[in-house]
């Protein structure tokens, strides 16, 4: 096991290395804006641009450019060492706002934690006993109506279901003012506020995660209740409760592990579209905020610590496994 | 100063769509000018806080950086100026440090002002300001660590001023014979002429801010200057700020919390200050939903967004006291580049604007409520618009059929074809396929189709390639190597009243530069080049109006760009709020807004 950790932790950081290449040719050696000049404004004499460019060592060769970002990315390697970086790693200064990007992802990883955990309790508090049901109770009409419900809420993509839920809900604006709204969790103060500011964010976050799962754990449990050992188990005399709970569920709920592991992951790099209907400051926020910016520090910063949430998610996932899946061994 | 482009992206743009309210043609409401305190504001009633619903950020906290609309409103805030446009008028700058006029030489190559005494720096400095504060403020836009985007075209003809030297390096063109006066001392660039009164015009920039040296040097030594963070004020707000001077009150992407200034003296100041405290909240990229919250809450106003069309139809109608249209000082237009054929022939550019239904694409941005369809090119609110001709325009018939006449194109394009040029029952017959480059998203795309299809009907085959909006700048239309020919969705803001900000980037030909470029059509006529540079060397305001209508005049009869609207600024305001509009940003006034 430990070995095998040990080569998925070298897999990482390779993985991160390839990540950051591609993400540097992609916004560095093929952008789609020139930087220097959208930072020089709107009145670019050459002197300036050129003033600029020397600034953020963009016209230093773009390997020099490469390497000096991944020297500075490395913990504890980066020579300049900003008092304020984290492990001396620097992400670079933000092109528009001066700011160092890695504190500022720092301090938005709260509301995306925050976002991020509620709605998985959420979805998986919805998700998973829904699609137990709807696979004991193959073709009722309980199955029809959940699975009918997790169609729409699958097909509802969040940004429209986060504004329809801002038009119902918001204390501000909505037809039925019961609820926190956008710009809520920015106000609040207190961790219950911060919380009360993010229910309605759970629930629309959580609603299509919630139907992927119920229709995926159904599928899984309702193949896995075929299986020659559940027979086995039944012709055991074993109860209808522990066949299904202890032999089906266990063995269905294996994939679900993976997905979950992912998805995790790749919300912890940001949920974009929900962060920004709420106008949640988390990083996914941040990272759109980049994009429409072209502020490329900020990208890369982004686009790395999302990876690095993924391929870190990934591998506990494949750990744990080892623990859910006696099949498995390293 | 250029619209912040950052909340009209796609995103707002997609949420609006997907609630079907969007784009469906324009109010035909009609426009209203009216709303609350508009002219000189009344009387407001001191303290409580302020909120501001922002959808973006500041382009830069600093004022040595900030060039855009919104860093420009909080300086007005925040800071002392050596001028400032006076609120309810943005022709008529007032001295805000500064003690009086400026005194500008008769050859323009020196500008002298005296400053306030007795104005006094924020907490942590608190000291008072000297003229060597303004001297500091303006070498260290030319700072390699701080690049001020306005600095070299406003400020570079000071003798010793160089783009991108090193922090500390200082301008010997500015000098401070006593601690109240600051002599800028220009190079000459003709005849002996000097461009003070440009100069002057540019003191009411966040750039000529004082900045005290002392404090500020070991910020401005980081790369970037990390003064924006740490920065102190002079105006009746200050960011809020810890003890070291530490603005905790700017979080960048979130919020800019503004504080009264303690060491602010209300009697050297024309800003009343009537709130408190102003939080702006940042991140509010759905126009609908901040717009509603703004009107149907308290203490709020609208920052970087206009409401959009469906919103700003109920407000025009149901909410007419809580919404004010301004002109923003601004216009938006199709550039025609010049040097290609068949757009070298003024005859062709006329009939292509006679053509032109730009009414219809002024409804792509929601109608007349939001702009006006021009009859020439300096926009209201600037120095030289009614020399220019005012809203009726100096009467050149291309420019004067808002929905387009096709006889009229027609006409033009004989005269044309008597030049030279392929032309076939009153259509262009040419057959080759131009480039036009237009924004992908949001309502610059529906415009870059409506004039697509207005290309098609005057006969031009227009291949329409649609990319991201600063893609557009930077790739595209700024680049003339890339030989666009079509650029639909530009536009300018004014600096200043000057109309030499307007104008002179746009439509000189010496401004045509290989990256960067905002001559968009590449105009570039000697003679109007000429007139533009003599303009430059004026000095009096009166001149300066007379100098540049003329030169509107001269250009409009050439027809060097489809100028289709004059922009408006809708600003929206809570109930509880008396806002009051500051003329020259077209945005509220913080300063002078107040709670009812």
């Amino acid at each position: 096991m430990a070995a095998y950790i040990v080569r998925r932790l070298l897999w990482v950081i390779v993985l991160l290395f390839v990540i950051t290449l591609i993400t540097f040719i992609i916004f560095t050696v093929l952008p789609a804006a020139d930087p220097a000049l959208l930072r020089a404004g709107r009145q670019p004499s050459p002197e300036l641009v050129a003033s600029i460019r020397k600034q953020f060592g963009l016209s230093d060769p773009k390997y020099e450019q490469f390497f000096r970002y991944v020297g500075q990315i490395l913990p504890f390697v980066n020579a300049k060492g900003d008092q304020d970086s984290f492990l001396k790693i620097n992400f670079g200064y933000s092109f528009q706002s001066n700011t160092l990007v890695l504190p500022e992802i720092i301090s938005r990883m709260g509301p995306t934690i925050m976002l991020t955990a509620g709605a998985v309790v959420l979805w998986l508090l919805i998700g998973i006993p829904i699609g137990m049901i709807s696979a004991i109770k193959t073709g009722s009409w309980l199955d029809r109506l959940t699975m009918g419900i997790a169609l729409i809420a699958i097909s509802a993509p969040v940004y429209f279901l986060g504004l329809v839920a801002l038009f119902l809900f918001d204390d501000d604006i909505g037809r039925f003012p019961i609820l926190p709204g956008s710009g809520a969790y920015g106000d609040a103060t207190s961790f219950a506020g911060k919380c009360g500011a993010l229910i309605m964010p759970w629930f629309v976050l959580a609603a299509s995660f919630a139907a992927v799962y119920a229709r995926f754990l159904r599928g899984n449990l309702i193949d896995t209740l075929q299986e020659d050992y559940i027979r086995t188990a039944r012709a055991k005399g074993l109860s209808e409760r522990r066949v299904i709970f202890r032999h089906g569920v266990r063995s269905a709920i294996t994939p679900i592990v993976t997905l979950l592991g992912l998805d995790i992951g790749i919300l912890l790099g940001g949920a974009i579209l929900t962060e920004t209907v709420f106008n949640i400051q988390g990083i996914g926020r941040y990272a759109y905020e980049a994009i429409v910016r072209f502020d490329l520090p900020v990208i890369q910063g982004t686009v790395l610590f999302g990876a690095f949430f993924i391929v870190t998610m990934s591998l506990i996932v494949d750990i744990l496994y080892a623990f859910i899946d006696p099949r498995v061994r390293y | 100063m250029r619209r912040s482009p950052k909340w009209t992206l796609f995103l707002g743009a997609l949420l609006v769509l997907a609630l079907g309210v969007a784009a469906c043609g324009g109010s035909s409401g009609g426009s209203s000018e009216s709303g609350t305190s508009q002219g000189t504001p009344a009387k407001g009633k001191q303290g409580g806080k302020l909120i501001s619903l922002w959808a973006g950020d500041v382009d830069f906290i600093d004022p040595g950086e900030t060039y855009y609309q919104m860093g420009t409103q909080i300086n007005r805030a925040t800071q002392k100026m050596l001028y400032t446009p006076q609120v309810d008028d943005a022709t008529k700058p007032l001295p805000d440090l500064a003690e009086s006029d400026p005194q500008i030489s008769s050859d323009g190559c020196t500008v002298t002002v005296k400053i306030k005494q007795g104005v006094k720096f924020s907490p942590p400095v608190n000291r008072v300001v000297t003229s060597k504060d303004v001297k500091y403020a303006i070498e260290r836009g030319f700072f390699n660590t701080v690049n001020n985007g306005y600095a070299g075209a406003y400020f570079g003809d000071l003798k010793g001023a160089k783009v991108g030297v090193k922090p500390g390096t200082t301008i010997s063109g500015i000098t401070t014979p006593d601690s109240n006066t600051v002599v800028f001392n220009l190079k000459p660039r003709k005849a002996g002429k000097c461009t003070g009164g440009v100069l002057a015009g540019a003191l009411s920039m966040p750039l000529s801010a004082p900045v005290p040296k002392d404090y500020a040097a070991k910020f401005d030594a980081k790369n970037p200057s990390a003064y924006g963070a740490n920065q102190v004020a002079t105006g009746p707000y200050m960011i809020k700020n810890d003890a070291s001077g530490k603005a905790v009150g700017y979080k960048a992407g979130k919020s800019i919390t503004l504080v009264r200034n303690p060491n602010w003296d209300k009697s050297k100041d024309q800003r009343p200050a009537y709130v408190d405290e102003i939080d702006i909240q940042e991140g509010n990229t759905d126009t609908t939903v901040s717009s509603r919250k703004i009107l149907s809450g308290n203490s709020m106003i609208s920052g970087d967004s206009t409401p959009p069309p469906s919103v700003l139809r109920t407000a025009v109608t149901r909410q007419k006291d809580q919404l004010q249209l301004v002109p923003s000082g601004g216009g938006r237009w199709i550039s025609l580049n010049t040097t290609m054929k068949p757009f070298d022939n003024e005859n062709v550019r006329k009939a292509i604007i006679a053509g032109f239904d730009r009414d219809a694409l002024v409804k792509t941005r929601g109608g007349s409520t939001v702009g006006d369809v021009p009859t020439h090119l300096i926009p209201p609110g600037l120095q030289g618009f009614n020399e220019a001709g005012g809203m009726k325009g100096p009467g050149d018939d291309f420019m004067s059929h808002p929905t387009g006449d096709m006889q009229l194109a027609a006409d033009y394009l004989n005269k044309a074809k008597a030049e030279g040029v392929p032309v076939s029952n009153g259509k262009y017959s040419g057959g080759q396929t131009f480039l036009m480059v237009g924004d992908s998203d949001g309502v610059g795309a529906d415009t870059a189709a409506v004039a697509k299809e207005n290309f098609a009907k005057l006969g031009f085959n227009v291949k329409l390639r649609q990319v991201a909006h600063d893609a557009m700048y930077t790739k595209f239309c700024n680049v003339p190597s890339a030989k666009v020919a079509i650029c639909p969705n530009v536009g300018w803001l004014k600096d200043f009243a000057n109309p030499q900000t307007y104008l002179d980037p746009t439509f000189n030909g010496a401004n045509i530069l290989p990256q960067g470029n905002s001559n968009w059509s590449q105009f570039d006529n000697k003679e109007i080049n000429k007139q533009m540079d003599d303009a430059k060397t004026l000095t009096d305001p009166q001149q300066i109006s007379q100098a540049w209508g003329t030169i509107d005049k001269n250009l409009t009869a050439m027809a060097p760009t489809i100028s289709w609207i004059w922009d408006k600024n809708a600003n929206i305001e809570s109930k509880n709020v008396q806002g009051v509009i500051d003329q020259d940003n077209g945005l509220w006034a913080l300063a002078y807004t107040s709670l009812k």
